[in-house]
């Protein structure tokens, strides 16, 4: 928590952000004018109806997608007027995508997806051999190494997933429904590790959730209506919070 | 990513769809093999002629009984046509008269009569049918273009000698047969005194020799007569000087002509020309599966984008670049090109190897002993058009993948 109280740098900002798609003749806006500023060190939940936007909006933050209109800084970098080689330059290093279906490439084992975005970042090889092991161990699958996905249960490969987001050690980690798959227990280690990684190593967070006892994990709530931001809270203290978790 | 990494993963992607892979590579192969073997049978037919027919031999004419005819193909077919024709035509020969003739003109240097037929020959037990030639042996050894590799050309004073042919003296019998060994010869006993430097089973005895030892034969005639003349620069107007002579003394016209002068030159261009003819219209039919094989690649590489735009857009997701998942497909393409093309060149070796005794039968200017080899030239040929087709054919689906958006491509399931 102290981090986030003394860093105040702004490392994403949305500035009337605007996403229409395109439906042959119709205008699908899926956001309509978002602004929002997300600091450095901040764990933010994202939450609203189906439909209402978040993934649009997360992916927009994770320059998988360019907003129609309006401007976007990533690290006080306009991305909006950037070209594609740039973009995932800047993905890579600065963004780490932990998704509801895991999305591990599954021709490889949990070792090498982990290495793949070290590989793209191009690290030395001792290195990435080094920071893909630790990663594993860090996600307790230690053991699992050889493991091709569909020799993992969901839980494992959502770590293995989140391993693979910690890879390039990027500042940001952003989770569309990452327990989205997984039943309550599984789904509440995951955010406890999301949660420890926020913690412990001062990652932003990001994360959609449907869940609001999850989302009571977030340090700030944002509230997704039909394309616009409702509301921005912050949750619940930490103190309270455990309270909270005992009373589950 | 680094070159090796995107090469790897490549790699990666061809072993994980094994059959697809193969199925493809399998077009290449065939596509490779088929241009290789083509080339390679085109290659030693085309080296087997002019060696036979050697760079030398620009001042030999040789004068055969029977009209001429366009599109000879080699020995074999001018024994065959000229058996024929005596068998079918009243007596077509060439006898002493046309050798006085032919002696007469003061443009030949030298003339060489000779009988050529088939023979049962045996060494040390083993025994076989070769093609024996009667030549004139005051005169052979000035009129051929044949080298020796050991022993000496025929004698004036020779009566039971023969000279044989390379591949008769190492290879043919059970041992290797060496100078002044004896052989057998339609019943009799012949001491080799030469064995040239060439690939043949042949052999050469002095021509009375000859006239006894080939069946069939009617002492002083001739089946040919080889010509040297004095000056090649002059060839046209010496055959054309030749032609008229025996014209007259024959007593034929340009219309009921029953011999043919040709040059070794001219047969030698004949041939190749229409073997190359042949040889590039093969090319151009195997290329023609090489394409298909390319088609094959372009129609692999378009699947496997669409089945991976999921995961593309994953390596998109963390942080690949467009040129890295360029690279990936170019690399797998690349990849089922190289690997069809290496297994292409092996079978293809194979294939050229077999070839030509599995041919010589049809094709009659291909004899038992032609020997084919692969050059190192169109294998590192192949291997780069292979590669090279690979890369083509992979190039518009690659570049359709590296263009995908990330969220599109994430969604697509
Ligand atoms: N590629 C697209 N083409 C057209 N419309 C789209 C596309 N992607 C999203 N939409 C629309 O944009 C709106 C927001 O979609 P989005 O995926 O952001 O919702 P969400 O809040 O993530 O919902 P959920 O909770 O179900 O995941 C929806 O109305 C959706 O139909
Ligand atoms: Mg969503």
């Amino acid at each position: 928590m102290a981090s986030t109280t003394k860093e105040e740098e702004v490392l994403i900002e949305l500035q009337d952000v605007w996403k229409i798609y395109q439906l042959g003749e119709v205008e699908v806006p899926a956001l309509r004018g978002v602004s929002l500023q997300i600091k450095k060190g901040e764990f933010l939940a994202v939450v609203g109806a189906s439909g209402s936007g978040k993934s649009t909006m997360v992916n927009l933050i994770g320059c998988l997608d360019t907003p129609t209109k309006g401007t976007l800084y990533l690290k006080s970098q306009d991305v909006t007027h950037m070209s594609e080689s740039d973009l995932s330059s800047l993905r890579g290093k600065t963004v780490g995508f932990v998704f509801q279906q895991y999305n591990l490439i599954p021709t490889l084992t949990a070792y090498q997806n982990i290495l793949l975005p070290l590989e793209l970042q191009e690290f030395d090889d001792e290195e990435a051999h080094k920071r893909a092991e630790e990663l594993l161990k860090l996600v307790g699958l230690g053991d699992k190494m050889g493991n091709l996905p569909t020799q993992l249960s969901g839980g494992q490969q959502q770590r293995v997933s989140i391993a693979r987001a910690l890879a390039a050690n990027p500042e940001i980690i952003l989770a569309d429904e990452p327990t989205g798959a997984l039943d309550s227990v599984t789904g509440k280690e995951v955010i406890d590790m999301l949660h420890r990684l926020w913690k412990n190593e001062g990652k932003t967070i990001i994360m959609i959730t449907h869940d609001h006892h999850l989302a009571q994990y977030a340090h700030t709530r944002v509230e997704l209506k039909d394309g616009q931001i409702m509301t921005v809270q912050k949750t619940v203290h930490e103190k309270e919070m455990k309270l909270y978790h005992r009373g589950d | 990513m680094k070159l090796g990494k995107t090469f790897k993963h490549a790699l990666n992607m061809v072993l994980h769809s094994r059959l697809r892979s193969w199925l493809t590579i399998l077009g290449i192969v065939i596509g490779v093999a088929s241009v290789i073997a083509i080339v390679s049978l085109g290659q030693s037919l085309q080296s087997s002629i002019t060696s036979s027919l050697s760079g030398l031999g620009g001042d030999i004419v040789t004068v055969s009984p029977g009209a001429a005819r366009g599109g000879d193909f080699g020995p074999g077919r001018v024994d065959r046509e000229i058996s024929t024709t005596k068998a079918t035509s009243k007596a077509v020969i060439l006898d002493t008269t046309d050798y006085q003739v032919l002696k007469g003109i003061p443009e030949i240097l030298y003339v060489q009569p000779q009988i050529r037929g088939n023979v049962n020959v045996s060494y040390l037990g083993k025994a076989g049918s070769v093609s024996v030639t009667g030549v004139d042996q005051k005169v052979w050894a000035l009129v051929t273009t044949s080298t020796m590799a050991q022993g000496r050309f025929l004698d004036s004073a020779d009566q039971n000698v023969v000279v044989i042919g390379g591949r008769l003296a190492s290879s043919y019998f059970s041992q290797p047969v060496g100078i002044n060994k004896m052989l057998t010869v339609e019943g009799g006993a012949f001491r080799v005194v030469g064995i040239l430097n060439d690939q043949s089973t042949s052999i050469y005895m002095p021509i009375q020799m000859a006239f006894t030892v080939i069946p069939n034969k009617v002492n002083n005639q001739y089946d040919s007569i080889v010509l040297k003349i004095k000056d090649q620069d002059f060839l046209d107007d010496d055959l054309a000087i030749i032609t008229q002579k025996l014209t007259v003394s024959r007593h034929v016209t340009n219309r009921t002509m029953d011999f043919s002068v040709t040059s070794q030159k001219e047969q030698q261009a004949t041939r190749a020309a229409a073997l190359s003819t042949m040889t590039t219209f093969l090319v151009a039919i195997a290329a023609v599966s090489l394409l298909v094989g390319a088609v094959g690649i372009a129609n692999t590489m378009f699947t496997s984008v669409l089945e991976k735009t999921k995961e593309i857009g994953i390596m998109k997701a963390i942080g690949a670049r467009n040129q890295d998942i360029l690279l990936i497909f170019i690399f797998n393409s690349a990849i089922i090109g190289l690997i069809g093309g290496l297994i292409g060149v092996i079978l293809g070796g194979i294939m050229s190897y077999f070839l030509p005794s599995l041919l010589s039968s049809g094709i009659p200017f291909v004899r038992g002993n032609l020997l084919t080899v692969v050059s190192l030239n169109s294998v590192f040929m192949a291997l780069g058009v292979s590669v090279g087709v690979g890369i083509i054919a992979g190039i518009v689906p690659a570049y359709q993948a590296s263009k995908l958006k990330p969220v599109d491509a994430l969604r697509f399931e």
